[in-house]
């Protein structure tokens, strides 16, 4: 049992919820990107949050009838009939026939939780006892993965909250109320403290992002402990303020603690673009409202997106430059440390965002390392983003995070709804052969595989959406993505392989899966000393594309592949960076030291390590979200 | 304590004497996951968990369904008392299976294996992928007890006790085997390693006599009650070993499962080896064996099902408990009707 699993469960919703949507209009999917006009008064934010929660209402409810009720309710919309307090007895009959098949796990509990914490004063004595009865009987798992704690933990607060001081014969834990709402108290504390300290260890995930709002949104809403309930609203906006802050255009930016082969390339369509919609409303939701983003619509009207964070995420008079940290998966073995530090660059532009992440392996399986990703006018269906791996595959670094054998889970892992994960050409993963700087605009990359690795290569993506792709005799490869202008330098030989996408073929045992060309195409170099350098520039600071290629070629560039592979260039922002694989990287004759990096260091996002207080900061709105105290406070500077 | 005696006395007949197969005198356990394709978040679609083999040799389900058993251990005064090792942590049941408790608080996840101390009934011992937890009185409360053990590289695959001394544990961790001969009050190495341990068994049939396979440095063995190890020529260290086992009806028998060696055996007490996949399924992937105090060898296959073998590894058959994929066999005395 094992983190990337879930990520089946997410797809399956995906995909269900993907097949009926044709028949079911859904406005913002289908229509034009939105207006990126900041809303400046605070009614009409609201308004126009509440507009795009009924639009979910809307079509889920739309749906009911189509797909003939009370057969086809699901818990989520059940939840959204309840709050609404209509169709009840439906409601009731559901509840009744869907208890009597009740999930294993965290993925069952938290719906489960909501629908009887929606429909307590609302819901029949018979539903209300059906859903109290599953909770007996069917035995619950925690899984392996902190979203999966989050989700278990919460849901088990909660219930234990809803019924208390209940015997450990009426739980499937066999733990009275009081000791379960102990238990999920002390691992959710815990929990908050960790990520208010040190990070979060699934940090910036493309699709994860939900199996942490939704719980805290509930929390949020329905605890009855002020104190949980103030602690649930609070990690909802530090989620929410992070989410803002790495999003360009309400599309999330690399890197990823956690994401999949589609949306690292196709960087709009993951359950993070859904969030930025509801929130945001700056870019389109994905299909069916992002499956798993129906929950959290369901009871979204519990919750006020703060402006300062509205503003962040819509609101970009200035580029954003962030140093953050944030921490790998548990290191259950072979590392001299448990959660060793994740050190984050996050620079974003108004045509362009470039990010990384500097440490040891911070997800053995779906790590986003580093990427150039650009602005495009309409991000459905393109693939703004340029970066380079090593295809790690290892059971040994699986071992490290996971508590599984290590020969059969690379197998498990590619067969259990992560085809890529095992396969030379794979485009997501970190590898513990790949060291990163960043500097503004400028990544480089740098490769020591060690021989003898099962994948001897590193891979860089180019996209279909690129223009103007030149291969230079110089060495620089230049394209145009957007209104963007990028310089890929390889430091090895290469050549061009197709990209062939994993498209999911009906089967009746286990994933079957077909690939397909995109047009996008991989630079594969089959070296195993390498190297990657990419800078990145707006068009509009150019006055064509070839002064941009001039102006990279005329930068001083020295590098060598042995013993290590090492660069010496002068960026084009000015910076002289010398990197030296394994070493501290020398910016204008500094070392860089990273144990200076604060938790959040930066444009909007400031935070003390072990300080347990975020300051969220937009212009002269402020807000401090203080762990320690369990406050928030608002503040607006002076404009004088 | 009279029950006590006499259950030891029953393991030490039936590590000694081959038994008839009319009317087998004990009870045999597996822990299986049978639901080969759950992941968290799917419906269980099939029965998961511990079996327990009829007579006619068919697999009844007992307690809970469950897909994450790693191990089941009981309470040698009452078989009654149940505790198994899981995802959630340590589930136990004092009713024979009817209802269950996790023993464990938040902190404590992805238990590996369980075990409870013959000599010591009320102590229980629960290997964890970062340390070990104790309980001394029948798992109402545990604690990690990790004196001694390294602050990294103390993932634990599995804890044996020692059956002739009370409170005297081995623990397969990560860089080595530990022992306590003290409760867990405190642990020292007794056998230093690079990679995991897997497993690690004691002779059925000399008690100081001890078995340990590991991940990447092949199989050892102590015949001084583990104090000192001595590794065994002619088991490569090219694979990972993930279980060995002894033959309780004939002491020179052992077998061990191999993620890539398949099953291998001996029949000369560890001299000499044999690869006995022919008939297995291949890839030649074996997660465990077992052998049931008839002698029977079992090999449970990745993804295939769980094989028998009544000639020691000569020929297989396929077992009942289709698609099953084992974590465990245990052999009890037969409960008395």
């Amino acid at each position: 049992m094992n983190s990337f699993k879930s990520i089946k469960s997410l797809g399956r919703a995906f995909v269900a919820l993907a097949a009926i949507s044709l028949t079911q209009a859904q406005p913002s999917y289908e229509a034009p990107p939105p207006s990126l006009e900041v809303i400046q008064d605070a009614g009409e934010r609201r308004a126009a949050y509440l507009a795009r929660v009924n639009e979910v209402y809307d079509w889920r409810f739309s749906r009911i009838d189509a797909g003939g009720p009370p057969a086809k309710l699901d818990l989520a919309v059940i939840t959204m009939l309840l709050e609404r307090n209509q169709r009840i007895e439906e409601c009731n009959q559901r509840v009744i026939e869907m208890m009597e098949t009740p999930g294993t796990g965290p993925f069952w509990m938290f719906p489960s939780a909501i629908v009887a914490l929606a429909g307590q004063d609302k819901l029949s004595a018979e539903a209300r006892a059906s859903i109290r009865k599953a909770w007996r009987t069917e035995r619950q798992l925690r899984g392996d993965t902190e979203n999966h704690w989050t989700m278990y933990h919460t849901s088990l607060y909660l219930m234990s909250e809803l019924y208390p001081n209940e015997p450990g014969e009426t739980w499937y834990t066999g733990n009275s109320s009081s000791d379960n709402l102990k238990e999920a108290r002390g691992w959710l504390i815990d929990w908050m403290d960790i990520t208010t300290t040190i990070g979060q260890g699934e940090y910036n995930p493309t699709h994860y992002i939900g199996e942490y709002a939704i719980p805290m949104l509930m929390l949020a809403t329905y605890a009855k402990d002020p104190e949980m309930k103030q602690r649930g609203h609070m990690m909802l906006d530090w989620l929410f303020a992070e989410l803002a802050n790495v999003t360009l255009e309400g599309v999330l930016r690399g890197p990823n603690s956690r994401t999949d082969d589609s949306s690292v390339l196709q960087r709009w369509n993951s359950l993070s673009s859904f969030f930025s919609w509801i929130l945001f409303g700056n870019t389109p939701p994905t299909a069916g409202y992002g499956g798993w983003g129906n929950y959290f619509a369901a009871i979204a009207l519990h919750y006020q997106v703060p402006e300062v964070i509205y503003r962040i995420a819509t609101d970009r008079p200035e580029d954003i430059l962030q140093h953050d940290r944030a921490r790998t998966r548990r290191m259950w073995r072979y590392s001299d440390e448990h959660m060793p530090a994740i050190y984050k660059t996050q620079y974003l532009r108004h045509d362009y965002a470039v990010g990384s992440h500097q440490g040891r392996v911070s997800d053995a399986i779906q790590s986003h390392v580093w990427d150039v990703t650009w602005r495009e006018d309409d991000p459905r269906g393109k693939h703004p983003t340029m970066y380079s791996l090593h295809p790690h595959s290892s059971g040994r670094v699986m071992q490290m995070q996971f508590s599984a054998y290590p020969e059969p889970m690379p197998i498990s892992v590619s067969a259990e709804g992560k085809p890529s994960y095992d396969a030379p050409d794979k485009l997501v993963g970190c590898s513990p052969y790949e060291k990163v700087y960043q500097n503004l605009d400028t990544v480089i990359a740098l490769y020591d595989i060690k021989p003898g690795e099962r994948f001897e290569q590193v891979n860089g993506f180019f996209s279909k959406d690129l223009v103007d792709l030149t291969e230079d005799k110089s060495g620089w490869i230049f394209a145009r993505g957007g209104d963007t202008y990028l310089a890929y330098r390889p430091l090895a030989d290469y050549h061009w392989i197709p990209h062939l996408e994993y498209r999911q073929l009906p089967s009746d045992a286990g994933y079957k899966w077909a690939r397909d060309s995109t047009g996008s195409k991989v630079l594969a170099s089959p070296h195993v000393k390498n190297g990657t350098i990419v800078q990145a520039a707006s068009v509009s600071e150019f006055a064509t594309f070839e002064d941009f290629q001039k102006a990279m070629i005329a930068l001083p560039l020295e590098y060598s592949l042995e013993p290590v592979p090492t660069v010496r260039l002068t960026t084009l922002r000015g910076k002289e960076i010398s990197f030296t694989y394994g070493e501290a990287p020398i910016v204008d004759g500094e070392a860089l030291d990273y144990t200076e990096w604060k938790l959040f260091g930066g444009t909007h996002l400031n935070a003390e390590v072990g300080g347990r207080k975020l300051t969220i900061t937009h212009g002269r709105l402020q807000r401090v979200l203080d762990f320690n105290t369990l406050t928030i406070s608002d503040t607006v500077t002076s404009g004088k | 304590m009279n029950s006590l005696k006499t259950f030891l006395i029953l393991i030490a007949l039936m590590a000694s004497t081959t038994i008839s197969t009319a009317t087998p005198e004990y009870d045999f356990y597996i822990c299986a996951k049978v639901n080969r394709d759950y992941v968290i978040g799917s419906k269980v679609e099939t029965v998961n968990g511990v079996f327990k083999r009829g007579d006619d040799g068919s697999w009844n389900h007992q307690g809970y369904n469950d897909t994450t058993l790693t191990a089941v251990a009981f309470d040698p005064r009452d078989r009654n008392v149940v505790y198994t090792s899981a995802n959630n942590g340590l589930w136990r049941s004092l009713d024979g299976g009817k209802h269950w408790r996790i023993c464990n608080d938040w902190d404590m996840t992805e238990a590996r294996h369980v075990a409870v101390d013959p000599n010591a009934p009320d102590h229980v011992y629960l290997s964890l992928p970062d340390g070990i937890a104790v309980s001394t009185d029948r798992a109402q409360t545990l604690v990690r007890r990790e004196n001694g053990l390294p602050e990294r590289g103390k993932y634990t695959q599995r804890v044996t006790i020692d059956r002739t001394q009370a409170g005297r544990v081995f623990a397969a961790c990560e860089v080595g085997v530990y022992l306590t001969e003290n409760g867990a009050e405190s642990w020292r190495c007794v056998l230093p390693t690079k990679e995991m341990v897997d497993d690690i068994q004691q002779s059925p049939h000399n008690s100081d006599h001890w078995l340990v396979v590991t991940q990447s440095a092949g199989a050892w063995s102590s015949q001084d009650r583990g104090l000192t190890w001595k590794q065994i020529e002619g088991v490569p260290s090219s694979h990972a070993l993930y279980n060995i086992t002894f033959d309780p009806t004939d002491p020179q028998r052992l077998a061990i499962a191999s993620w890539g060696l398949g099953v291998l055996t001996s029949e000369d007490g560890g001299k000499t080896w044999q690869d006995r996949n022919a008939g297995l399924p291949e890839p030649h992937r074996v997660w465990r064996v077992g052998v049931d105090p008839d002698g029977r060898l079992y090999a449970s296959v990745h993804k295939q099902t769980l094989f028998y073998s009544d000639d020691f590894g000569r020929t297989w058959q396929p077992d009942t408990l289709k698609g099953s994929l084992v974590n465990y066999f245990l052999t009890l005395p037969k409960l008395a009707q």
